[in-house]
Order: structure tokens, then sequence, then C-alpha cells
């Protein structure tokens, strides 16, 4: 995003609108105007056409080009991801698990919500995590955008000319059997320390018929604590998927 | 996307705060649904005046109000969402999808004990789950837990910190309600997951000691 100084006022209006607070008042030919710090904005298009804040048409969104237009396609929403021609960050996951079977029993789905929520991430800290993963044998699901961004998804290593880009957030996403969790979630924790930004931690399992969650054990025992709200797919999808 | 899976507050404060999620899947059910997808809305219309919130994923530029649920009748959609407070009118909606036999995925995102009870008592059984193991890293970066609360119900993040911080001192100089500012906070969502009455609710709490 950008702010034409010829036509910006100097109000402020826009500054608190800012995700990742990058605008900020300069001095500019004897006034005081709007700047967005392009190293910051990370193009999520908020202080544009979300909010309408500018009251003098000032802000505007130029022409991207690439690696800087990846920070549009993972900040904003309604951004549609050139490599799954769909909008977000991520894929369908358990939202419709019980048509597509992506998560069988004894299959665990882990998702690693980079710069969740409100911080944004720089695309070397996501690398850091994907690299820490790959490690201890994680394979990433292809289907993510961030396949993309990847040189090599066996090692985690990211594309060279990514590394600078910073995003509002991206998913790392991957299957991993129950039985293999406790290891990857104990090296979540580690690289956790290793970073400049957060990340919020999803965990999807199927249910038993009971009610229980056969990860709920792995996941407290890896030393997190799941919150007592879930996404609970209800199984009124059809086709229903059935295990061979 | 994982957008209302990590909503922030207290057990009590989440009993007024549930997802209904509507989702076709590309390339199983998706093709064809077009009529389900908008019949869902006839369903949502029975609860209208339960809902705080809804939307599909085409951005509602309205100025913090909800979507028009005649317009949303006619749209073309693959995922359709509505927030409820009160989980026993959920319940009774869920049962209502449930005999229309949509064959659509639908997604609940709250608490999952009382999911659970009432996915029991209208009989059904949940099918997969995705839980939250929190926040991790450089927690420093994070403000207050009530700034999370509301930030989170907007899981794309375009609820700003800075702008939910500078509501309060609106609110604090007399300048805006607490629930017009809920109501600006909120037109920043553009999916309708944004839960208006318990965002003015926090809102009112952060500010009482003006």
């Amino acid at each position: 995003m950008r702010i034409d100084k010829e036509k910006c006022t100097g109000c402020e209006l826009c500054h608190p609108y800012c995700p990742v607070g990058a605008i900020a008042t300069v001095e500019w030919e004897g006034n005081s105007v709007s700047e967005i710090d392009q190293g910051e904005c990370v193009e999520c298009g908020t202080c544009f056409k979300r909010s309408g804040i500018c009251p003098v048409d000032a802000i505007y969104m130029p022409k991207l080009e690439w690696p800087r237009s990846l920070r549009e396609h993972f900040s904003n929403p309604n951004a549609e991801h050139p490599s799954t021609t769909t909008q977000g960050r991520g894929t369908e996951e358990m939202k419709s698990n019980d048509v597509t079977g992506r998560y069988s029993p004894g299959i665990a789905g882990v998702a690693v919500e980079m710069g969740r929520p409100g911080v944004g991430t720089s695309l070397r800290d996501a690398e850091t995590v994907a690299m820490a993963l790959a490690k201890v044998g994680v394979e990433f699901e292809e289907d993510n955008p961030v396949s993309i961004l990847m040189a090599d998804p066996k090692t985690g290593k990211f594309k060279e000319e990514v590394l600078g880009e910073k995003v509002l957030s991206l998913i790392l996403e991957f299957k991993i059997e129950n039985d293999r969790l406790e290891r990857v979630l104990t090296r979540i924790r580690e690289v956790s320390t290793q970073i400049d930004t957060v990340f919020s931690l999803d965990l999807i399992n199927r249910v038993n018929p009971d009610g229980t969650i056969p990860v709920m054990a792995i996941a407290e025992k890896a030393g997190f604590s799941p919150r007592p709200n879930t996404k609970t797919n209800v199984g009124l999808g059809k086709p229903r998927f059935r295990e061979v | 996307m994982t957008h209302s899976l990590h909503r922030r507050g207290s057990v009590e404060d989440l009993h007024e705060d549930y997802v209904l999620l509507f989702y076709s899947s590309k390339g199983i059910n998706r093709e064809g649904s077009e009529e389900k997808m908008k019949q869902f809305w006839h369903v949502l219309s029975h609860y209208e005046q339960d809902l705080v919130n809804f939307g599909n994923h085409h951005p509602n530029r309205s100025g913090g109000e909800p979507y028009n649920m005649e317009d949303l009748k006619k749209a073309k959609s693959q995922m359709n969402m509505a927030v409820f407070k009160d989980v026993e009118k959920l319940k009774a909606c869920l049962q209502e999808i449930k005999e229309r036999d949509f064959g659509i995925s639908v997604v609940v995102s709250g608490l999952y004990g009382e999911t659970k009870r009432i996915c029991s008592e209208i009989g059904l059984a949940p099918h997969t789950v995705n839980l939250s193991l929190g926040i991790h890293g450089k927690k420093g970066k994070l403000p207050e837990e009530n700034v999370l609360e509301i930030h989170t119900m907007c899981g794309h993040g375009v609820v700003p910190f800075n702008l939910i911080l500078h509501m309060v001192q609106e609110i604090k100089a007399g300048k805006i309600s607490c629930k017009e500012a809920a109501k600006k906070l909120s037109r920043l969502c553009d999916c309708g997951l944004f839960n208006t009455y318990r965002a003015e609710k926090i809102l009112r709490k952060m500010t009482a000691n003006k």
C-alpha cells in the first residue's frame, strides 16, 4: 500500500487501521503527511478498501510484482492465491473431513499459523520453523499455498528471493501419525524460542465414538494445554467418506 | 482457513460465542450445491433475531451492519457462516439443518463440551475436531488479553490491535459508544464472523473505570 503525499492531509485517521503499525507521520515539503513503511507493510488492504478510512482517497495499491505480491496473497483474506486459485491460506483441512477423509483415524493434522494473532511474520521466521519440522520428518501439505514458497519441501528451505518478505500470516500444514505426534509437538515447542514472532497452533484429529479425542493426551504430555473451544465437524456432509 | 478456531476468552465468555459454518467441498459436493447454499439462508432466516452476525466468503462492506439476509438467499457461495450467542438456538438451527439433509459439511466452532452435548441431544456425533493449542513464540509482542479477545474474533487478523486500543480511547473520551465501536471493528471482518455482542461487552469492561 502507498499514500499519495500530494493528496494526504496528515489527518492520521488511517494510522490505527494498520494491523502491523506500518503507518507514521513524516515531514514532506513543509507538511506533515502519512507514510507507509514498505518494509513492514503486508499489503493486507485494511487501510484501503476494507476500511475506506481515508477521507481524500490518498491510499492506493500499486501493481505488485513477485515476490512482493505474495504479501497480498497471504495477508488479504480476499486475495486469491495464484497457486491454489482460491482464497485462504490453507486447505479445506477438517471443515469437510466427513466427505474428503483427509484425516483418517490414527492420523493427526497439524497447522502452525505463523504470525497469528495479529503480529505478522517474516518469511525467514517461517523458514526457521519449517526447517525444524522437516528435520523430524514432517512432509508439508502440497495443496497449501506455502508450497510455492519452498525451494525444497524435504528440508523446509524457502526460495532465497522470498526470505525478505513479510506477511500477516501463513500456515505450515502437515499430517502425522498419532504415534509420531509427541516428538513433532516437542520440536515445535523448542523452535518457538528461536523466532521473532508468534504462532497459533492447531491440532486436528478424528473423534472417538464416545466423543473423546485421541490426541488430547499426547498434546498434554508434550506440554500443551488445548483450549476449551474447538472447531468440530458434526458429520452432516455427503457422500460420507468410507475408510477402506 | 482456521479463522474461527482461536477465539480467546474465559469459558463463561465463550458461552456466548458459537460459529456455524456450512461448507461445500471442492470436487466432491460443491458442484451443484448452489441451491443448497441458498437454502441454508432460508433455514437461518428462522433464527435471524438470534444471530449476532452472519455472512459468506464475499466481503461485506455495509459499515458494520450484518449482511442483508435476502441478498444472501440469492448469492452464490461455497461457504456460509453465522454467529450465535445462545447455544440452544444453535442447537435448534442445527437440528433443522440435519432434518433438511443438505449433505453439505457443517462445522461448529465453540466450547467442545457444549458442542458435544447438543450434537448428542439431536442425534449427531462429532466426526473430526480441530483443537487450539494456544499461542507460542515471542508472546511479549502481544497486547493485553482483552484486546486479544476482540482481535481473535476475526481470525484473518484484520481487526488491528491498535484500532481496538484507539476505540477504547475514543470511548473513554466520550466520542463514541461501546456499541458503535464494536460495529466499527466488525466492519473490517469480511466474513461476518465477528461477534459484535461480545466485543461490546469487552469494550464496556475495558472502559468501565474511565
